[in-house]
């Protein structure tokens, strides 16, 4: 039976079982959330009470404090009916976009009356707040402080140019500009100490000003986004073809590249950061491997635009650089998977001295393959000659006077250091652990460290040939099972204490124990030792 | 490769249609709303199952999860994945069900032998398909494979959906896939 029959099988066991209640959910189906057809009526009748108030729906189960306003209201009368509009009527919605998008409705005391995900990246930065319920009554610049908290938690926040965009929509313009005032302070404060390198872009929306035809662009946007786009939109003249292809193409991305584009004054439109990664991972052989990730930083405001690929794999850490319209790498190695036995078809350039004004301090400028505006400062070292991997490796040997038959467990990483091109080359023989720093122009051993292990006598080390299946031919290494439960955890190495490290063997599989603390949390991580992917993990908060 | 086609055309099919469906049911399209039930109650079941551990559980909170759908169409925006803002939904109610009862659990034993025992449909092979999947795999194993299977969820979207990486996500299918072929053949797997 092949994999996919298995699956049709089970799922037609898993639907057959499924209990069929229609007709008990249709009975408890009544009126529906009212959301895109509010705010038309909301952007052309400017009659904000009578259509907000639909918004306060009977529900199942009444929260606590809905409950104790409703009672307020039954006892207040006639009087209590102004009260309960101007306390659930919409004076302001704000909206933050990165790329999860979330948007709240205040009312005139700045108290928050929905919070409300408008995609489902949003949905999960929302989950422990209860989908945003939690947010219900909560003062404004608290709600937003807490949910710009956890879209650094969640790691929107963390590349080296993120960005933020917040907008507040109102017909009152002064309060409008205190609002975006106090709110764009309020985060830049919490963004100093936590996310340092993200922009804060803020806008100020009327409501009746001309939305884009919802009808016609059906994608999930709040309304600060779509303003945004639209800006993009003026900027490279789709907008006068109504184009509802570039509207869905800008759309799909993410604040910091749509800020990037209208900052470069860049008419054409982006492939996007996962498309970005699937071609970084299709050209470096990874997009079946389970260990494989990729971190996107777009760099479309640069000379040339493009986005900056970090793949994180087993066999350690590559940078790429992708053509942002074409999808072609510009730079980075090919097929790492056979690094081993090959060299690059496209070597990594020399890191350059970053050209003056670019936003990025040391960010590399394109290499040779890339058309480029800026002045080559090309360091010495990039006018010798790569030795290639083979060569590396084969030095490492000469120098520990073993052959290429008597070693196993190879990890070989390709990296720059203050100029020089150097492999680090490991490998093991026997029980013996060998760390060499190879220079990648002269072939010369820069560095060197044996280290025995007697007390891996199992033989798990053994010669490749002839040693069955436990050989560790594919073993990731400690350090390579460390960056993947840090990078699983998303903290550095230097935020952690009590780190240990342990090389286990689990019914015949090679496996690493990780444990270290952050602060107060102790994390566990199981790593498979040969694909690097996490097993299992475990967190304790003390 | 035709049969790759073939199979990834019906997907963008499904997910068109899946997609026109909750536009549908937004507008408050009842029609469209039971077509949408019996094409993903399958998918939310399982789901909702493979979180809660308990047969009556989930089919309380399938309910909840079509109720809330039918409420909250209207603010349904087309993103490309009809499937997974269902089961986001599913998923979040399962959770919130689950700390309200002031409990973590993975499937037991018990609540997984109830299901072939309380559905008239299910057929003796059916049961044996389910029998290995529910008490063989560990509950890791047993969501990550259900909702490929059921809900023709892409890995890297069921990893975004169970909220972990996209490696362990692979690896327990694997390893899951495997175990439950051994099971299938009678074998016990160690």
């Amino acid at each position: 039976m092949t994999d996919r029959e298995l699956e049709m099988k089970l799922a037609k066991a898993v639907n057959r079982a499924a209990p069929n209640d229609w007709n008990a959910i249709l009975s408890r189906c009544g009126a529906q959330n009212g959301s895109v057809t509010e705010m038309k009526e909301l952007k052309s009748n400017q009659n904000i009470i009578d259509v907000e108030v639909i918004e306060v729906k009977p529900k199942r189960k009444l929260r606590p404090w809905l409950a104790a306003a409703c009672a307020a209201l039954v006892l207040l009368g006639a009087g209590g009916g102004l009260a309960y509009h101007q306390s659930y009527a919409v004076a302001s919605v704000v909206s933050l976009d990165v790329n999860p998008s979330i948007e709240l409705k205040v009312n005139r005391a700045e108290r928050v009356i929905s919070c409300t995900a408008l995609n489902t990246e949003a949905a999960a930065v929302l989950f422990d707040m209860n989908g945003g319920a939690d947010l219900k009554g909560t003062k404004l610049d608290v709600a937003v402080n807490a949910i710009v908290g956890a879209l650094v938690r969640e790691g929107y926040l963390d590349s080296v140019s993120s960005a933020i965009l917040i907008s507040v929509e109102d017909n009152d313009q002064a309060r409008a500009a205190r609002l975006q005032q106090e709110l764009v302070a309020s985060v830049d404060g919490v963004l100093r100490t936590q996310a340092p390198n993200t922009s804060v872009l803020s806008q100020v929306l009327t409501m009746d000003a001309p939305a884009l035809d919802n009808t016609l662009y059906s994608s999930g946007l709040s309304a600060g986004k779509a303003a945004l786009v639209r800006k993009v939109m003026e900027m490279n003249g789709t907008i006068a073809t109504d184009s509802t292809t570039a509207f869905d193409k800008l759309a799909a991305l993410s604040v910091e590249e749509l800020n990037d584009l209208l900052e470069a004054g860049e008419t054409r439109i982006p492939i996007g950061k996962s498309a970005a990664a699937m071609a970084v991972e299709t050209y470096a052989g990874t997009a079946a491997l389970n260990s494989a990730t990729t971190d996107v930083d777009p760099e479309l405001d640069e000379l040339p635009p493009h986005y900056e690929v970090e793949l994180k794999t087993a066999f350690g850490e590559f940078n790429y650089k992708v053509d942002p319209f074409t999808g072609e790498i510009l730079s980075g190695p090919k097929d790492v998977l056979n690094t081993q036995t090959t060299t690059p078809a496209v070597p990594d350039p020399a890191p350059a001295v970053p050209a003056p004004g670019a936003q990025t301090p040391g960010t590399q400028t394109p290499g040779a393959q890339t058309p480029g505006t800026q002045t080559p400062v090309t360091p010495p070292a990039v006018q010798d000659q790569d030795v290639g991997q083979d060569a590396a490796k084969q030095a490492a040997l000469d120098h520990a006077g073993l052959t290429v038959g008597d070693v196993t467990g190879w990890k070989i990483e390709r990296e720059w250091d203050d100029g020089r091109l150097e492999y680090d080359i490991e490998f093991w023989c026997g029980n013996t652990e060998y760390d060499y720093t190879i220079d990648g122009h002269s072939c010369s051993v820069v560095k060197h460290e044996w280290d025995h292990h007697p007390e891996y006598n199992s033989g798990h080390h053994q010669n490749g040939t002839g040693s069955g299946g436990t050989t560790a031919a594919g073993d990731i290494g400690e350090a390579a099972a460390k960056a993947a439960a840090l990078a699983h955890a998303g903290v550095t190495e230097s935020q952690t204490t009590k780190m240990q490290v342990k090389q286990d063997w689990d019914d015949g599989r090679l496996e690493y124990e990780v444990e270290f603390d952050v602060g107060r949390t102790e994390y566990e991580y199981t790593i498979d030792g040969v694909t690097g992917a996490i097993l299992e993990y475990k967190q304790d908060n003390d | 490769m035709l049969g790759v086609q073939t199979m990834e055309e019906e997907a963008g099919r499904r997910l068109r249609e899946l997609d026109r469906l909750l536009l549908q049911v937004g507008r408050g399209d009842r029609e469209a709303f039971a077509r949408l039930y019996s094409l993903t109650r399958g998918a939310v079941y399982a789901l909702a199952l493979s979180l809660l551990g308990d047969a009556q559980e989930a089919q309380d909170i399938s309910q909840d999860a079509f109720v809330k759908v039918w409420e909250n169409a209207p603010g349904y925006r087309s993103q490309g994945s009809p499937m997974a803002w269902l089961l986001t939904m599913t998923r979040n109610l399962a959770r919130s069900h689950l700390r309200q009862n002031g409990r973590q659990v993975g499937l037991d034993e018990e609540g997984w032998n109830a299901i072939p025992a309380a559905a008239p449909d299910v057929s003796p092979e059916d049961r044996a398909a389910l029998q290995a999947a529910l008490s063989g795999l560990d509950a890791g194993e047993r969501r990550v494979i259900l909702l490929h299977a059921v809900t023709g969820l892409k890995h890297r979207e069921i990893a975004q959906l169970l909220e972990l990486p996209l490696s362990t996500v692979l690896s327990k299918y694997h390893r899951g896939l495997k175990k439950l072929k051994s099971l299938m053949r009678g074998e016990m797997y160690q």
